[in-house]
């Protein structure tokens, strides 16, 4: 089985996809899925109004954080932009339980907390993508970071495997059982190839520091861990508190003096530390929608004179290197049409891994019907391929529905809408034991298709608002959100219809995947 | 949108300059090595130029990625319509160079 190069890459190829193909797949939609966090975050919070960010906010937001932690020893503000409609904050508070940490949701304009009900919003897919949820933070990072070194690994090896790249650059046949499912896997993987490799490896570079801390460890021995993060994150040291107090300085001019700095670009957000002290700092960092790398560019202030002490973010290329990779993991420089690729790249990459775990599935299947048997791990295989593929979808819609369902007094109200979502899924899990494989796919798919569907209907009755409305409002966003809604929706029931039609083909002549008679070279392209 | 035509009409040049495609699009099989050589070298001029124009229009980095996400987006759709209406595949490739000339004429 193992002779030959290609042929030990093909089972290199098919073992660290199929082993993390489940996982894959969630982080792959769910990570698809946070390129919107921002829009699902806003939709999810029907109170909020349309607000347009303006040069008062940061003065607002620094006075609202003085009436609300004026003892704490630092504050992180991350101002409203284009698309984020709230401003966030979050301080540190000695007396808080867990990380030491409070955050709050507040009005850009008013710098009161928004009445909005308690929801995670897109926040929730954005934190799974990356850490998982019900297993602690780094176990979870942890295995979203072995899983994504096995997709590099399952990238890497199926380019080799994949022996007909250019001749079939452009093949799609459906309708040919086996045939049309590597065909599938093919096109999504080649062509959006560029992305696979861009999303896996800069993931991986976003846990460097967890996955392979070794390299600043001996760089920087013992406890120079501030030198690092000083040299590569550009945080000056931080100033210790001196104990005389002095107001801060108002942040208007600072603003403006950053805007000096950096023409044309926003403040994203506002560090400040010990308010209050004479040993105030204020950190005003660059908007990252503003350039492709996340690298961030800081100004830092003395808060009590005023004063520019630090200036960070300029030229450190490796420091550049890792914020480019940062960047272009998350896509938040992106416009709307950028951000639609990505969307539509993750998209492909989702298909792609799924098309790979059905693949398998199909393949074992007919050398079964061979052979007579259909063995455990097969079973096993497909009853996962539906809860993962069919389920997730419909375990997203049932998070959806629980944000509009449940009343918005409830207590942990944020944590239930997650657990709906893990029981929606769950019952995916348990739905195929009682029922034949197609047929699962079949319901599986309908629910999830029936729950997008029905959503913005549901909305519409939950919060008066219905898409009509919200056009008209000039409401984009809640509008396009519907929309999209409804495309995901027909997309799942267009899905569910061909499961439901389709007839199992007759068995395929000996002929399979991979061994198709070898064209001449001629009709390679180049 | 010019960028995006440009890399629909490139591929679509790639794409018929080999056998099998050409077969499914235009009924012929035989393909001369000249018009092979001839399609396949338009394909990747009108890639390069989709490159240009947009490296030109946003700069080096942000050119980049936009030409490989229209890339990418561009042969998927192109896969989609050789696969389910060959016979239109010109046509729309056609259509959109000229949607893609409007949009520039009405964005100078």
């Amino acid at each position: 089985m193992k002779d030959g190069f290609r042929q030990s890459m093909a089972w290199l190829h098919t073992w660290t996809g199929l082993l993390v193909g489940w996982v894959l797949f969630a982080v792959f939609l769910t990570g698809t899925a946070a390129y919107l966090r921002p829009e699902i975050s806003y939709w999810m919070r029907p109170e909020l109004a349309l607000s347009r960010p303006g040069p008062h906010n940061a003065a607002v937001a620094v006075a609202a954080m003085q009436e609300i932690a004026p003892a704490s020893p630092a504050w992180f503000i991350t101002l409203p932009d284009a698309r984020e409609t709230t401003t966030r904050v979050f301080w540190r508070d000695p007396a808080a339980r867990g990380r030491g940490f409070r955050s709050e949701v507040l009005d850009p304009d008013t710098g009161r907390p928004v009445a909005a009900r308690d929801t995670l919003g897109g926040e929730f897919f954005y934190r799974f993508h990356f850490q998982l949820h019900y297993v602690s933070v780094l176990w979870g990072r942890w295995i979203v970071s072995i899983c994504t070194m096995f997709m590099l690994v399952a990238i890497v090896s199926g380019v080799i495997t994949h022996r007909r790249i250019f001749a079939d650059f452009f093949t799609f046949r459906p309708g040919k059982g086996q045939r049309s499912w590597l065909d599938g896997h093919n096109v999504c993987a080649v062509l959006a190839l560029p992305y696979h490799l861009m999303i896996t490896y800069t993931g991986l570079v976003l846990f460097m520091m967890m996955v392979m801390p070794w390299g600043v460890g001996t760089a920087y021995p013992g406890d120079q861990r501030a030198a690092f993060n000083a040299e590569a994150f550009g945080n000056p040291p931080q100033r210790q508190r001196t104990g005389s107090a002095a107001p801060l300085v108002p942040i208007a001019p600072l603003v403006q003096e950053a805007q000096r700095h950096w023409p044309g670009s926003a403040i994203g957000r506002i560090v400040v530390a010990n308010p209050g002290d004479s040993s105030a700092t204020i950190q005003l960092v660059r908007a990252d929608s503003a350039r492709i790398s996340n690298n961030a560019q800081s100004l830092t202030f003395d808060g009590a004179t005023g004063a520019l002490l630090h200036a960070s973010g300029t030229d450190r290329p490796a420091a550049e290197l890792r914020g480019v990779m940062y960047g272009l993991h998350i896509g938040r420089f992106a416009g709307p049409l950028l951000r639609a690729l990505f969307l539509l790249s993750g998209l492909a990459g989702t298909v792609m891994v799924a098309t790979g775990c059905i693949l398998w599935a199909v393949k074992q299947r007919q050398q079964a019907a061979r052979q007579g048997r259909i063995g455990f791990g097969t079973r096993l295989v497909e009853h996962l391929n539906i809860a993962a593929i069919a389920g997730l979808p419909f375990a997203m819609a049932a998070f959806f529905w629980a944000n509009r369902l449940l009343p918005s007094g409830m207590a942990e109200r944020a944590a239930w809408e997650v657990h709906v979502f893990f029981i929606a899924w769950g019952l995916c899990l348990l739905h195929p034991l009682f029922r034949p494989g197609r047929r699962a796919w079949a319901e599986q798919l309908a629910a999830g298709a029936a729950g997008f569907l029905l959503l913005p209907a549901l909305s519409a009755v939950s919060t008066g608002r219905h898409l009509l409305a919200t056009l008209e409002d000039g409401d984009m966003v809640r509008a396009g959100f519907d929309l999209g809604l409804l495309a995901c929706g027909v997309m799942l029931a267009g899905l569910c219809w061909k499961v439901a039609r389709h007839r199992p083909a007759p068995a395929p002549s000996g002929r399979t995947a991979g061994q198709a008679p070898a064209r001449p070279v001629a009709d390679l392209p180049q | 949108m010019m960028a995006f035509a440009l890399a629909y009409s490139g591929f679509t040049a790639l794409c018929l300059a080999m056998a099998r495609h050409h077969e499914q699009i235009l009924g012929r099989r035989a393909v001369t090595p000249r018009r092979r050589r001839l399609l396949s070298g338009l394909g990747f001029l009108l890639l390069a130029a989709a490159l240009a124009s947009l490296v030109l229009a946003e700069g080096w980095g942000m050119g980049t990625l936009l030409w490989l996400g229209l890339l990418t987006t561009a042969a998927n759709l192109l896969v989609l319509s050789v696969c389910y209406m060959p016979r239109a595949a010109p046509a729309i490739s056609a259509g959109f160079l000229v949607l893609g000339l409007v949009s520039t004429l009405a964005g100078a």
